[in-house]
């Protein structure tokens, strides 16, 4: 058992036994060995489950949104992204920092269990990487934010965000027409990259709408690019780029390529700005707040 | 939101933001004749369609 697990026992059980939380969001192992799920554990039988390893991929700040009518004292476990999407939460009023006990994790990246997943079924026959894709080009492997914090401190990953972007960028308007249409006829609309999304928080989202509809629901490329046109616009200057809408993506469809476009356009627009670093008045996302010299160019 | 557009290989011209006060019929005539010429040029729209094959 890893040094980390065995301290985010202890911990668990020190805060739910003193009753400064009633429940915590850790990860327990799934029904494979590259598997850590998500786990809600409210006594010390549920804290002996606990596990912090390499496969601890899953955010656990967008599960906060199931718990924001209740009133309960969460404790939390957050790598370097999820810390960040706890700071959206925080800002976008989902909870308040009073009721979260965060335990940060310095995270040196996390192993995709899709790719072992493939790789062991004999779907795929290359070698999962020792880091997830979206691991690897990580900016703030550190939490920050935290009460209490379990490793060592990080180094981030080599500054990739906009490659991919700027590679799109260089083909003809109708091949990047073509290639989004492509990769968006893969869509099956089960929309697990909203429910991953730690920006997507809203109570009622647009697409369950039915009156009125503003999204067709068939999956036909088109309908499946508009939706997520919506969503990409939804989440601008609130996408922490943790990359879970890609990795949940059964469909393999590069997400983040929309996401990091209007990353880009922000920072072009409202000046260099990256979502959930800090609680801050002055980080509140660009779109979510007005200054009288915010520029006229916003749509 | 253009620039994203533009992105998806949507031609520019098709979506165009102006601010128009109730009391500028003017800036709005221009503005209009301004985006007919512009989507004029481009010809008709074949993305993002419905009945995409």
């Amino acid at each position: 058992m890893s040094d980390n697990t065995t301290k985010a026992r202890e911990i668990a059980k020190k805060l739910l036994q003193d009753g400064t939380v009633a429940m915590v969001l850790g990860w327990e192992k799934g029904d494979q060995p590259y598997v850590s799920a998500p786990a809600v554990v409210r006594d010390d039988a549920g804290a002996d489950r606990l596990v912090v390893d390499e496969f601890c991929i899953h955010d656990l700040a967008a599960l906060l949104t199931d718990y924001r009518d209740s009133s309960d004292k969460i404790a939390i476990f957050a790598k370097g992204c999820d810390a960040r999407a706890i700071v959206r939460m925080i800002q976008d009023r989902v909870i308040t920092r009073d009721r979260l006990y965060i335990i940060g994790i310095n995270c040196p990246g996390m192993k995709d269990p899709n790719e072992y997943a493939r790789a062991e079924s004999g779907l795929s026959k290359a070698k999962p990487a020792d880091k997830a894709a979206k691991c690897q080009s990580c900016q703030y492997p550190n939490p920050v934010i935290y009460d209490e914090i379990l490793g060592e401190a990080q180094q981030p990953g080599a500054d990739q965000r906009f490659a991919e972007v700027e590679k799109i960028e260089s083909m003809s308007a109708d091949e990047r027409y073509d290639f989004f249409i492509k990769e968006f006829s893969k869509c099956i609309r089960c929309y697990a990259c909203r429910n991953a999304c730690a920006a997507c928080n809203c109570r009622t989202c647009i697409f369950d709408e039915t009156k009125p509809q503003w999204v067709g629901r068939s999956t036909d490329p088109v309908n499946n690019l508009l939706y997520q046109i919506v969503r990409t616009m939804h989440v601008a200057g609130r996408c922490i780029e943790c990359g879970e809408c890609e990795r949940v993506c059964p469909a393999g469809i590069p997400l983040m390529l929309l996401n990091r476009k209007l990353i880009q356009d922000v920072d072009r627009l409202f000046g260099p700005y990256q979502a959930g670093l800090s609680l801050d008045d002055d980080a509140i996302p660009p779109l979510s707040r007005y200054r009288v010299d915010d520029p006229d160019e916003f749509m | 939101m253009k620039s994203f557009l533009q992105y998806l290989g949507i031609e520019p011209e098709r979506y165009q933001l102006a601010w128009i006060s109730g009391s500028e019929g003017q800036k709005f005539a221009d503005i209009m004749t301004h985006v007919v010429a512009e989507v004029k040029k481009v010809g008709p729209n074949r993305k993002l369609r419905e009945e995409h094959e």
